[in-house]
């Protein structure tokens, strides 16, 4: 430093201390951005449409009026997409993406599209589509007092609870039918890596490892899907402790495909949380251990852990298991992020 | 019914390929909650559309299409009749708690559920219970399913599952630490009560021999 004249060592230091401010600034804006593209999406709203879109933060009904069925069988409250103009809905889509990661987003549009796919498939039918996914905000938009953003529509549901640095992903549904399309020349699998990750895992276990985690008895659904909201049921299957470090490290990335949909900060934190319970996780399989490559598993699959329930849920419905998954993500200790909220 | 449940499969099947509901199965899931003295069973019924026709007909006896509050009564009853209870070998009669109807429309478009809470009182037992539960429900359509909450019970702690590969035989194997052992057993004078009432017996002879030497 001696070498350095003195204004020159002060501008450094003042440039130092920006950065620092910045990169603190930076680390604080997951919530400060979401609340931000949330106020910008209310202000593109009329007062009508305002109404629609917001509920009390403490609106119990609203909060569990998600599914994975179409809105025409299950209502959903809020603004659809098909309700917007093309800047609202840009904006509401904006602030979805806020909350998530580039990959939960790209999975939510994936899933989206899927149901575009399935309106043409299905010759048009009004009851699927794009136009048919839902917006609404539980609470004020706030980087303090905790609020709510959910998103979803027929095999979507996002309940994302923002408490102060909190975020909060579960209880939700992501899933497909189609679950394997083509989309402008390219394929797309939105719940491909689940099934993959989860065959890799499946395919590393010794026989041993393999009898504990294969059920014996087949499993048709979700177990705690949509309306079983506060349920924890008995884990089964392998235990990760019964798991080697390489095991573990391929559960771990698993779990990411639903924990890493939220935005990157809550992500970490939540995978911190995970990797933390890991030997106190189980992985259970219901069904063939084969797959078809480049298609999806036919396969059940949970993971449970202290602080998550995963399912992997293959449906008859259509006629092809791998072409129709539905998938449940919660944490039984903190679903709608109760830990945070003191509801 | 028999003749024409496959007709109405391959119809139904075959207009409705792609809609996002249960289709032809009776999906019954049932979730069993371990207590100290009592089992909670919730049962929880989704006819999907192709076989809505068959459970319609069996709830509305009188066949005028709509389900009164007695026949949706008296169907709960004759879901709980096609139970079965065992706890320790020992047949258990199951009692209905409630039972929840969905709107005919829900159950048409195979969304509605019927939501059945049964309850069974479990006689006193030893440390080591095995209950067992079995769903004979309209077994040529349905799909089961069953499993255990995790006990609130502390003192009780699930050892190990089994199912049938249909899920229509469950039998869980828990511990009770808690069980109401009393006196007459061996296994409460072999625990701390054993213990404790070796101490009280030293302390007492201790005392009456002070008392004895006082007196002298």
């Amino acid at each position: 430093m001696n070498g350095l004249p003195r204004g020159t060592a002060r501008r450094i230091w003042v440039v130092t201390l920006i950065c620092w401010m910045s990169s603190a600034a930076v680390a604080e804006t997951a919530t400060a951005r979401i609340v931000s593209a949330a106020n910008a999406f209310l202000a593109t709203l009329d007062q009508k449409q305002r109404q629609n879109v917001m509920f009390a933060f403490d609106d119990a009904q609203q909060r569990v009026r998600w599914s994975n069925l179409p809105t025409s069988f299950v209502h959903r409250a809020g603004l659809s997409m098909g309700q917007l103009t093309a800047a609202q809905r840009s904006a509401a889509l904006a602030l979805v993406s806020s909350a998530l990661s580039p990959m939960g987003f790209e999975k939510v549009q994936q899933i989206m599209d899927g149901d575009e796919v399935l309106k043409a498939n299905e010759g048009g039918n009004p009851m699927f589509g794009k136009d048919l996914f839902y917006i609404s905000i539980l609470g004020t938009p706030s980087e303090k007092q905790p609020w709510m953003l959910q998103f979803g529509g027929h095999h979507l549901a996002l309940n994302v609870t923002i408490a102060g640095e909190h975020g909060v992903l579960t209880p939700s549904l992501t899933a497909a039918q189609p679950a394997l399309y083509t989309l402008n020349g390219k394929t797309v699998r939105p719940l491909g890596r689940e099934s993959d990750k989860a065959f890799a895992l499946l395919n590393s276990l010794d026989e041993t490892q393999r009898k504990q985690a294969v059920l014996n008895y087949h499993v048709p659904d979700l177990v705690l899907g949509p309306g079983q909201d506060g349920k924890t049921i008995q884990p089964e299957g392998l235990k990760a402790s019964s798991m080697n470090d390489q095991q573990r490290a391929m559960l771990l990335d698993l779990i990411s495909e639903w924990a890493g949909i939220i935005h990157e900060s809550a992500a970490a934190a939540r995978m911190a949380e995970l990797k933390a319970d890991i030997n106190e996780t189980w992985f259970a399989w219901s069904g063939p251990t084969t797959v078809t490559p480049g298609h999806n598993a036919t396969a059940y699959y949970r993971i449970q852990g202290p602080h998550l329930v995963i399912e992997y849920a293959p449906q008859r419905l259509g006629g092809d298991l791998s072409n129709h998954i539905h998938t449940m993500y919660r944490d039984p200790t903190n679903d709608y992020g109760r830990k945070f909220t003191a509801q | 019914m028999k003749a024409t449940l496959p007709f109405t499969l391959i119809l139904l099947s075959s207009v409705t390929p792609g809609l996002g509901h249960r289709l032809d199965e009776y999906l019954q899931a049932t979730t069993i909650s371990v207590g100290k003295d009592r089992v909670d069973a919730q049962i929880r019924l989704t006819p999907g559309v192709a076989v809505y026709p068959i459970v319609f007909a069996s709830i509305d006896m009188d066949a005028d299409g709509l389900l009164s509050q007695d026949e949706q009564h008296a169907y709960a009853l004759r879901v709980l009749h096609d139970l079965s209870f065992t706890i320790d070998g020992a047949r258990l009669a199951p009692t209905l708690v409630s039972a929840k109807f969905p709107a005919m429309e829900d159950m048409k478009e195979g969304q509605g559920e019927i939501q059945i809470n049964a309850a069974v009182d479990l006689p006193g037992g030893g440390t080591h219970r095995k209950l067992v539960f079995e769903n004979h429900h309209q077994p040529a359509i349905a799909a089961y399913m069953v499993n255990c909450l995790v006990p609130l019970d502390p003192d009780i702690h699930v050892k190990t599952q089994d199912r049938n590969y249909q899920q229509s035989l469950y039998q869980l194997d828990y511990v009770h630490t808690g069980a109401r052992v009393g006196p007459a057993s061996v296994a409460w004078w072999t625990g701390a009560n054993g213990l404790l009432c070796a101490v009280a017996a030293l302390l007492f002879t201790r005392l009456a021999l002070l008392w004895r030497h006082q007196r002298a």
